[in-house]
Parts: C-alpha cells; structure tokens; sequence
C-alpha cells in the first residue's frame, strides 16, 4: 500500500481483454488489440469509484507466473516488488479451463483476489454454459462476470473490489496429489533461513521447485550448495512419480485440477457453426487465405484513400481563401509571414493529416480488435522465414503501418534478441500513418492512385531486401512459431474508438503544437533569410545527390522530428500552395523527395522508443542503415527516372 | 476447402496405436499427445499454453510452404498456430476409445 491508497492488479492470460476492462474503469489509458502480448509494459492508473481513490495497475499478459518469458519477468517482478493489496484474475470465459491453471498459480500466492469471468458473450457462443456460484466455491474467491467491450459488469466488479479490499480475505491454493504435496512440506521445512521468501512459503518452495534451470536455479546453487541438492533430491522423487520432469509434473497437476473445476461447474453444449467461423475458416485457407489477405489490405489502402481524397480537398479549401486574404491584406510584411505559418501549420493538420490519420486509424484498430493479426502471421510465417524472420513479427510490422512506436515496443514479445533487433531495425521501413498521409496526399493525388500503390509495393521490396541484408548480417537461429490464435470477432466500436483516441490525443497534443510552432518558426527563419544557411549546408545532399531544389533542405530537419511535417513545410518551402506544387518541382523531384522523405531517418519518437528499448547501439544502427537505404535508393529513382 | 483435399490425400491415416509427430498427421483426426520432445524451454512454453500429454487435440490447417500448422487442442478449447519444426516435436496417437 502507499499512501493509505490500495494496489490492485489485473493480471491474466494474453487475449483475455484485460486492457479493454481496464480501459473501460480506467478511462482511456492502455492500448488494447487482439492480439497476444500487446501490453508490454504495465500501466497504472489512480481510479476515483464513489469518493474512494484506487491504484490500477495493468499488467501484460502473461500464461503462467514461471519466469521464462520477458513479459512474465515484468509480471512477476512487479507482483514481488509492489505486494499488491488486491489481484484481480482476469479470464476468458470461453477459455475457461485453460485460463484456470493461472488461476491456480495465482491462488497459491495468498493475496486476497478476485476472479472476472469476462468475454462472457463467447463462452455462451461457444456453447459454454457456466454455473458461477459453483466456480466461486471451487476457487474459495469472488467471482464476477463481465463483457468489457460492452462496459456489462464493470459496476458490479468495482463493488466487489471494494468489498473485497475491506474483508481482506487471503485464499489458499490448490492441493495436489499426496506425494507431490509431502515433497513441498518438505521444501518448505528446509527452505534456509536466508532465503528470499516470496508471498509465503509454500508459494517460495513451489517455485523453487519448479525453478529447474532457470535463473532461480543458478541463484540457489550460487548461494547454498547444500539446499540445493535437498532440492534436487525432492525434484527427482517428484519427477519419478509421474517420469516428467518436476515442474511438468506440478504443471500437470494443476492442468487437471483446472479441468476438473471446468467440468464439475460448466455444462458444454454443441457450439452453432456460426458465420464469423465459416469466415475464419476462409480467410485462414491455405490457398484463399493469401487471396483475402492481399485483398484486405489493398482495400484497406483503397477505402483510406477514397474516403481521404475527397475530404482533404474539401477541407483545404477555406485555408487557401485564408491564406491568399492574409497576403492581400498584409503584402510581404514579417505579421504576414508569420500569420500564413500559422494558418498553414493549423490548416495542414486539420486538412491533410486528419482526412488519412483517421479513417487509417479506424481501420487498423478493426484488424487487430477482429483478431486478424494473429492470421496473418500463420499465413505470412514461412515467408517471413525465407526473410529470416518469423510470423510473429508480421503483427509488428502491420502495427507499424498505425506508427512505428508501438510496433517497436511490441517486438518485445519475440523470445530472442536477434529477431527484435532485425524487426526493430526494418519497422522504421514501414510506411506509418504519417507516411502513409505524405504518400497519398502527394504521390496518390497528383499523380493518381497507381503511383501510390506501386509506391507501397515499391516499399515492400525495399523492406525485403534490406530484410536479406540483415540476415546475412545477423546469423538466422530464428525459434519456431508459437502463437495463439484468438478467436475471430466483431469488434467494438468502443474499444476503436479509444485506439483513435489515443493517437489522436498524441497528435492533437504532440505533434500538432509542433507542427503549428515549425511552420511559425520557418516563416520567421525565410523573413530572416535564415533557412537559407540550412539549405546551404544541405545542399550537397539535397541537390546533388537528389536533384531536389535547394530550398527543400530544411524540410528534412523537420522531418526528424515527424514524418508530415516535410509534408507541410514543403508548401511553406517552396512558397506555393497545394494546387501549385507540380508547376514548381517534376514528377521525378515529388518520387524523389517522398522516398527520401519515407526513408532517410526514424522520426524522432520512433529513434527514442529504439534507444530505450534496444540500446544506443540499435538506435544508430537505425540511423545509418536509414540513411543509407533513402540516398541509395532515391538517387536509384533519380537516375532511373532520367533513363526514361 | 481445396487445400485440405490435398492434405487428405497425401497422408495416411495414423495406423493404430502408431505414434507420430503433430506434422504426419491427416486434418481433422482426434489424436491424443503422448510425448512433447525437445528443449526445456519449448516444454515449458507448450505446458505454460496448456498442451500437456493426454490432451485431445486436432490439426485444423496448414500454411502453405512448409508454413505452420493450425492445431485445436480439444481438451481445452485453445486453437495455436505452431511452426512446423515445433510441431514435429509433438509426438501423437490416435485417440481411438478416448471419446
């Protein structure tokens, strides 16, 4: 406890919408998906439930409390450090038996605890009829129902938090089979007298139990030779009751007991072959499965632009009439400069980035909450192995297409470093949302909707060779596929809408500020004649590698710091409106400058979250690998573009 | 749909009381797991996702290209997408009388 304000965690199995419940108590806070493993990190947030303040902590998901995962490290790590006052299990109905062995583990620590049965509505489409008060029984612990997309039950759990808060009822953990159970007395009787002791005993000797080879291990034998082999003795009369290996032996033990909870408290009836199944089945055929694939995102990028096009010239309109009033009234005064920064910086956000932000946002925020993701990285895996990598980063790099931040954090749920560091190292490739805006509101609208497709296309291949490269680079041990395959759903409106949320909150409150200060601050900087010395120093570069005209050059800089902002400063650059723009530069100037643009650096919170995330090593990998791939590569376009 | 008529056609059935990996087998059969082989990590990743020995499972789909296998385990209503050198390691029979 601090404060005098209670520490609940949720805690629960990857999938089982626990960052959506969360959410749903918490305000808009965690990113959800459906999608195994997308909250890495935990998330607090301070929860004010009739005049009472609460501290919620939303922990990854993890499958079980054995630490040999990174994102069970954050779990357990964080349950030891925090003695949380309340740990609130949550489970996926409609996995019930399967979520229970967690549950298991968890009763074990002896920490009051509250069970939510949630994704209520599956389990019932599943066929899976469940008796509540019987559950409650079995675990000894409050069990409540909900469906988080739907907000159903988050009343009635944040009642039965409080209550259990106040009666502070600490459970007690399964019993296993005789045998198993005298061998953790036994544990427990000679655990030494120095040993860090977890939650209780019990709970310390089950782990160091099942702690066979893991860094627990490894500690133990550093510290006290002695116990560890009175713990080894114990690990192999365990393992000779059921000729398994000790900790699969508890494993099992808890699987069946798991089971027998699930039969003796759920009636299954034959499940109806509904439609979304029939779909699953379609889209996860071996052959019509790439077919809807393809299909999926090329209509995606389709609608986006369909919808985009249309509104962003609506939408610029007004700002033009502004902007050519502004220079009429003022002339070239420093007021009128200034004032056509500042309506080109608020015009720019609103008119060019919202039209594509949005209803990209929408649409990726469908794919992942449907459960599409994980489809697409069964489909993708054994291309992805020829790349030298696997299924489990295709999420990743489709993450990225939303914003590159996230998609890097998401790499940590890949086991080895290698793959991290290889998808870490491609993700700044993938056209985000910003890029994706520059790409269709230069490239698809003044040269047409093909150039833009063949540009993707174009940055596909360019992530595939440099995937070759790296895989030369970094030797290929990539671990098979291990990955669950959620059920397929309609998503909740609501659970988008916060996803849009969120990253409309960021841009509204990050970059826009941003973006509005810039073209101010460049407006000011052309008055000075400033941005000439920038330009100048550029120039090499820009206009004699590229072929760019000169004044582009402090566009990049902005570029840094994210990726639309070019975009916008190339108007106030070049001076020119957006009707006005191929009268000033040529086709092979715009592919140019978009590739270069696309490429030539991570933005500035994409190369943060690398550093933090990988190390300063990984962050300037990025850098040089970037700039090399967008010199390379736009100086490629320049001179093919001049074959022609 | 057409994909799984090939795989019908290229695998035998699991003769009885025979023992085979997660790879060999045909779609749709219930087999049972008698074994999960190979290092202890991916023991424990298996048992930590609740595929333990006795459970009922059944090969739902594979990617193309030597891609991953699609298995339901039966027991416990979870559906993984498992690599196929993953796979291999999973040893079956079939779950003839068990249901």
């Amino acid at each position: 406890m601090n404060d005098g304000v209670p520490v609940i965690v949720f805690i629960g199995q990857p999938n089982c919408g626990k960052s959506t419940l969360f959410n749903s108590i918490a305000g808009y806070k965690a990113q959800t998906s459906n999608f195994p493993g997308t909250t890495v990190t935990h998330v607090h947030s301070e929860v004010l439930w009739k005049g009472e303040i609460y501290s919620i902590v939303d922990l990854p998901g993890t499958y079980s409390l054995s630490p040999h995962e990174p994102q069970e490290k954050v779990v357990l790590t964080h349950i030891f450090k925090e003695k949380p006052d309340l740990i609130v299990n949550v489970i996926d109905a409609s996995l019930l038996s399967r979520s229970l062995e967690l549950t298991l583990e968890l009763l074990e620590l002896e920490y009051p605890m509250i069970v939510v049965l949630n994704m209520m509505d599956l389990a019932r489409k599943k066929g899976i009829v469940i008796n509540v008060e019987e559950v409650e029984r079995k675990l000894g612990v409050p069990v409540v129902k909900t469906v988080a997309t739907r907000g159903f039950g988050t009343d009635n759990l944040m009642a039965t938090i409080e209550k259990a808060l106040k009666l502070k009822i600490r459970p007690t953990g399964p019993h296993y089979s005789r045998e198993v159970e005298k061998r953790i007395a036994e544990v427990m009787d000679i655990l030494p007298e120095d040993f860090p002791v977890v939650a209780n005993k019990r709970f310390t000797a089950i782990k160091a139990i099942e702690g066979e080879m893991l860094a627990v291990d490894k500690f133990i034998s550093e510290h006290n030779l002695a116990f560890k082999r009175e713990l080894d003795r114990r690990r192999q009369e365990i393992s000779a009751l059921r000729d398994a290996p000790a900790y699969e032996v508890i494993s099992a033990e808890r699987h069946h007991l798991a089971l027998k909870i699930f039969e003796d408290c759920c009636r299954v009836t034959r499940p109806k072959i509904s439609a979304i199944d029939k779909l699953d089945n379609l889209i996860m055929d071996p052959v019509l499965g790439y077919f809807f694939l393809l299909l999926i995102f090329a209509g995606m990028f389709y609608l986006i632009f369909k919808v985009g096009s249309p509104l962003e010239s609506w939408l610029l309109q007004p700002w033009e009439t502004i902007k050519s009033t502004i220079e009429n009234q003022f002339g070239h005064s420093l007021l009128a400069e200034l004032l056509i920064g500042l309506v080109q910086g608020i015009g720019g956000g609103i008119a060019i980035v919202f039209p594509y932000f949005i209803p990209l946002l929408f649409l990726m925020g469908f794919l992942e909450d449907a459960g599409y993701l994980a489809r697409a990285s069964f489909l993708l895996d054994a291309f992805m192995h020829r790349l030298g990598l696997h299924g489990k980063s295709v999420p990743m790099f489709i993450l990225g297409f939303g914003c590159n931040v996230p998609a890097i954090m998401a790499t940590r749920i890949l086991e080895s470093r290698r793959d991290r560091i290889v998808t870490a190292l491609l993700i700044p490739f993938v056209p985000c949302a910003a890029r994706t805006t520059i790409i269709l509101a230069l490239i698809a609208f003044l040269l047409g909707p093909w150039w833009a497709l063949g540009f993707y296309f174009f940055n596909f291949f360019v992530i595939a060779i440099l995937a070759l490269i790296l895989k030369r680079w970094f030797k290929y041990d990539s671990p098979g596929l291990i990955l669950e395959i959620p059920s397929l759903k309609v998503p909740s409106l609501k659970s988008i809408w916060q996803k849009i949320y969120f990253n409309l909150k960021e841009f509204v409150s990050f970059a826009w500020p941003i973006l509005i200060a810039g073209s101010v601050l460049l407006s000011f900087l052309s008055y000075l004649r400033f941005d000439r010395v920038i330009n100048a120093v550029l120039s090499p570069l820009v206009t004699g590698l590229l072929g760019l005209p000169q004044s582009l050059g402090v566009t990049l800089i902005f570029g840094f710091l994210r990726k639309e902002l070019s975009l916008l400063m190339m108007f106030q650059a070049l001076g020119v409106g957006y009707g006005q723009l191929m009268a000033v530069i040529t086709k092979t100037q715009l592919l140019t400058f978009v590739t270069f643009v696309t490429f030539f650096i991570p933005c500035l919170s994409t190369l943060s979250i690398l550093w933090k995330e990988l190390g300063k090593k990984v962050a300037i990998m990025s850098v040089a690998l970037n700039l090399s791939a967008a010199v390379v590569v736009s100086w490629l376009i320049r001179l093919v573009s001049s074959l022609f | 749909m057409f994909g799984k008529k090939n795989n019908n056609q290229r695998i035998d059935p699991v003769p009885p009381g025979g023992l085979c990996s997660l790879t060999e087998v045909p779609e749709g059969e219930v087999l049972k797991i008698v074994e999960i082989r190979g290092s202890q990590g991916l023991h424990r990743r298996l048992l930590a996702l609740g595929f333990h020995p006795g459970d009922l499972v059944t090969l739902e789909n594979e990617a193309l290209m030597n891609g991953p296998v699609l298995v339901k385990n039966l027991t416990m209503g979870s559906r993984v997408a498992l690599g196929r050198g993953i796979a291999q390691k999973i040893m079956v029979e079939v779950a003839a009388g068990d249901e």
